[in-house]
């Protein structure tokens, strides 16, 4: 059961959720492209509902809602840590069904693989999640191959039509906030696409055969190890551990981890100078196998969600997806 | 909420000195902890580095460091009368019972031997717990040896073959590749056998080729795999082989499954 | 019958006198070199009907139609009017063709309109300065590059216009990949450097070419919302002593710019030598004669400098001499 409510009512919701989330979404940041006036959809704290980008798939995922890219983990002083305080609202976050997917990817690296991540759980306890529907499908995505396409899992669903706008409220917290005197009562069932322009097949049969595929060589020859399919994707959940001194005072410092990326130089380096995937092509490799193949082995599903902001993002045209179906049309008979 | 990050204080009781670049740390410690587990030791402000535990005694663990990165260079600095703080042990580590009643080889190189020398001393102290103990270790030079008054220990209990790469003329010592003295081990049951090689990744490639050549069965091998270790908690992805996260389900594994292990 | 035809008036008139008796080149300015590809057609006409067919692209990003007759120059101002509307010319009589030629095309690399260097319109701002210093004859060349790379070698330009942003670190966006060290290392100064995990920029050394924000993969690095520009002088070629152009400003804008280039006609209105060939002379020449700080002075009358703009007191040039 949902509601139909105007637009003047939707934003006097939005100033109701302020109140006591901390709301994040995915919004313009002009002029912050790679190139000069160019812009970028990132996801930010948004204050109204208008500054949300609703037209657009965002260019990095809302990971970084929940995974900052930086996060101190503790601070030394001289003989004692201190562990950073967590906000104390509670965390919105608006992303459309694929995203949605990704959270799960999230939580199971997160939550259920080891033990349970502080720092992620305790954010990840107090956020909640607001689906952005799809009206059409976006550039590179391929939610319907991968299944990602339709999401139950939200706390609100919100779709901002001219005067109006329909929202799905699951959450009874959240639903508490809707002003609903004089909301029309309707069905709301949340936006999605059902076919993307791209299309995508997953190979069946992959092994460790497929580690001397030439199809490895031949897109990994064109990677320049930048690392922006990683930092875009919001499956990607690896990190690396810094310690820092302050430079005023070398006695305290801190540890924190950030993102890290498995295409870029120093991500399998060991101290005394090893490294274990020198070549892109075998990055590469590492990278699409954990997407399609090895993480569905540990956890029965795949990792990838099939968002395409990876083969949107690569400055050489990588297409990841067509990486994948070059994969599959070697089992077809 | 545990949180897993946060070190824990652990006092240095004793140091010893194998080569300039590699000392045993005895450590305070009283958990539980297995042979080829390893720690995340660090010093504040200079970061963390995984380290194999060498030995376990009652009330401490012994951890040998090399002194080859930041991390490790701080610790040689600093490490006088103080502590280091530790977050561990991780990883699965060898279970002794894998090896009980077996021909036992453990074919080592260089500071591959810390992870397995909790496996070494155990048979040097429980000879009779295996049909017999075979001990290979490789080293660079024969300034690289390290457990020098193990070694003493050792070659009583077990067989032991102790080898360098390189030497002084002068040097009385076996010299060569640890793979040189694998093809005249004295086997006698081949599926009674268990096999640990743990080293640098092309000393265990090589090692396993030979280890292979002598018929032994895959599922009699083990092997401990040194990969780039952040978190130790199964997150941040760096030690990741296939499905498997070498801080969780390793850095131990049997061949039969780590043999389809690729980078 | 031999023709009658004032040459410094048809000179004026942007058409250059052949060799060939009886004959002359029609040019046609392009601000930025950047124009609607119909006009290309119109240009086709012009030559088949009035020339020998062939068309010069000059350096300096105009066309030169070849083989027009002398006589001809009449019919072929009406026909060049659409043109000069089309790329929006400054004119003063509709229908007479150019009504100057000593300050030459403004030209400019392809810019942020394509190149992924650039850190501006290139062809936006030649545009701008055009509509600003035309229809002047004094003979000015002024030239814009989207970035340090200066593709259109606008060193060897009375006026230099090197495009520059300004790089915004958000350290909390930063995961030390390096790629901006590396970048900057390889293609631009080795201005950065990893200080704690953290880039640290050497803004002394730094040329603002963007390079680290094109390379960080994750938005650490962006460009400044204004745009800045490093102004080049006097650079030159000829016979006797030509010279790269050398700094002048560092991290200035559009306005100044504009105001220095218009100053300039009234400095070297001022102090040109009356007797000069054909009354053009390099202003860099005028400069070497006067001294830089006279210069200067008349440069930058009324013009307001960014604070930030750096800008270089004295100025040198050194260049090849033949005289």
């Amino acid at each position: 059961m949902g509601y139909l409510i105007s637009r003047k009512a939707a934003d006097q919701l939005f100033e109701k959720l302020s109140e006591s989330h901390d709301i994040f979404a995915p919004k313009c940041f002009p002029g912050e492209g790679c190139f000069s006036d160019t812009d970028i959809i990132r996801y930010g704290q948004v204050r109204s509902l208008a500054e949300i980008e609703f037209e657009h798939r965002s260019d990095y995922s809302f990971k970084e809602a929940l995974l900052a890219i930086h996060e101190t983990l503790f601070y030394f002083t001289e003989d004692t840590t201190s562990v950073p305080a967590c906000m104390d609202r509670r965390l919105l976050i608006f992303l459309r069904s694929c995203d949605l997917h990704a959270l799960k990817r999230l939580d199971a690296i997160y939550l259920h693989n080891g033990p349970e991540d502080f720092y992620y759980k305790r954010l990840r306890e107090k956020a909640d999640f607001v689906l952005m529907g799809c009206e059409k499908t976006c550039d590179t995505g391929f939610c319907a191959s991968m299944g990602t396409n339709r999401a139950d899992q939200y706390d609100l669903y919100l779709k901002l039509n001219q005067n109006t706008v329909l929202i799905d409220c699951p959450s009874k917290s959240l639903r508490a906030l809707i002003n609903t005197s004089d909301a029309g009562v309707c069905e709301v069932t949340p936006d999605y696409v059902t076919e993307n322009e791209e299309k995508v097949t997953l190979p069946e049969n992959l092994s460790v055969e497929s580690f001397d595929h030439p199809v490895w060589e031949a897109y990994g020859s064109r990677c320049i190890g930048c690392g922006r399919c990683n930092f875009v994707c919001p499956t990607c959940a690896c990190f690396t551990m810094q310690d820092i001194i302050y430079q005023d005072n070398a006695r305290v410092g801190e540890r924190r981890r950030v993102w890290a990326s498995c295409q870029v130089d120093g991500y399998t380096d060991i101290a005394g100078g090893g490294s274990f995937r020198k070549k892109q092509s075998e990055r590469m490799r590492f990278k699409v196998m954990h997407k399609i193949y090895d993480f569905e082995k540990r956890f029965g599903y795949p990792m990838c969600v099939g968002c395409g902001r990876c083969d949107a993002v690569c400055p050489e045209y990588i297409s990841y997806a067509n990486l994948i179906n070059e994969l599959a049309k070697e089992e077809q008979p | 909420m545990n949180n897993a990050y946060l070190p824990f204080s652990s006092t240095v009781t004793e140091i010893i000195r194998h080569t300039d670049i590699e000392y045993t740390f005895r450590m305070s410690f009283d958990g539980k902890v297995k042979p080829g587990q390893f720690f995340e030791v660090s010093i504040p402000r200079y970061g963390e580095a995984p380290i194999s535990v060498s030995g376990i005694k009652k009330g401490t663990v012994d951890l040998t460091i090399r002194k080859v990165g930041k991390v490790t260079d701080q610790i040689f600095e600093n490490y006088e009368g103080s502590t280091l703080l530790m977050r561990g042990p991780y990883g699965n580590g060898f279970e002794i019972r894998n090896y009980r009643g077996k021909e036992l080889f453990v074919i080592a190189g260089g500071t591959g031997l810390s992870p397995v020398k909790g496996i070494v001393d155990y048979f040097a102290d429980h000879p009779e717990e295996a049909v017999s103990t075979t001990l290979i270790a490789g080293f660079k030079s024969p300034k690289d040896i390290l457990f020098r008054e193990d070694f003493l220990k050792w070659e009583k209990r077990l067989q032991v073959i102790k080898t360098v790469d390189a030497a002084p003329e002068d040097y009385k010592g076996l010299t060569g590749m640890v793979t040189k003295n694998i093809p005249d081990l004295p086997v006698m049951d081949r599926s009674n056998t268990a096999f640990i090689t743990v080293g640098p990744p092309v000393m265990i490639r090589f090692t396993i080729q030979e280890i292979v050549k002598l018929s032994i069965p895959e599922k009699n091998i083990w092997i401990s795999h040194e990969r780039k270790m952040c978190c130790g908690l199964g997150k941040c992805g760096h030690c990741k082989m296939d499905s498997t996260y070498v801080c969780l389900d390793g850095p131990v594994f049997n061949y039969a499954e780590g043999k389809y292990l690729i980078d | 019958m031999g023709l009658d035809i004032n040459t410094k008036k048809a000179k004026k008139n942007a058409y250059r006198i052949s060799k060939v008796r009886g004959e002359s080149a029609a040019r046609i300015r392009v601000p930025g070199g950047c124009l609607k590809a119909g006009i290309l057609g119109m240009v086709q006409e012009i030559a088949e009907k009035y020339g020998n067919g062939t068309v010069h692209l000059t350096t300096r990003q105009g066309f030169e139609i070849e083989g027009i007759r002398l006589e001809d120059i009449d019919a072929i101002n009406e026909m060049l009017q659409p043109i000069i509307e089309l790329l929006d010319i400054n004119q003063t009589d509709p229908g007479t063709g150019y009504p100057a030629s000593g300050t030459r095309n403004v030209s400019a690399c392809i810019g942020n309109n394509v190149c992924p260097f650039a850190n501006y319109n290139t062809a936006e701002f030649a545009k701008k300065v055009e509509k600003a210093v035309f229809p002047n004859d004094l003979h000015f060349k002024i030239a814009f590059t989207g970035c340090p790379n200066d593709c259109a070698k606008v060193r060897m330009h009375d006026f230099g216009i090197i495009g520059m942003t300004m790089p915004q670190y958000d350290p909390s966006r930063c995961v030390a990949c390096q790629a901006c060290i590396k970048g900057c290392r390889s293609l631009s100064v080795n201005a950065l450097r990893l200080e704690n995990y953290k880039v640290v920029r050497d803004t002394e050394k730094c040329i603002g070419c963007g390079v680290c924000v094109t390379k960080c993969p994750t938005r650490a690095f962006t460009r400044s919302p204004k745009k800045y520009y490093k102004l080049t002088l006097m650079g030159r070629t000829g016979k006797k002593n030509p010279r790269l152009g050398e700094d002048f400003l560092i991290w200035t804008d559009e306005d100044s710019i504009v105001k220095i280039i218009l100053n300039t006609y009234r400095f070297v209105k001022e102090y040109i030598d009356p007797n000069a060939p054909g009354g053009k002379e390099h202003i860099g020449y005028i400069i070497d004669r006067t001294g830089f700080a006279e210069y200067k002075k008349w440069a930058l009358e009324g013009v307001e400098l960014l604070p930030e703009t750096q800008i270089r007191e004295c100025v040198y040039w050194s260049g090849i001499h033949f005289d």
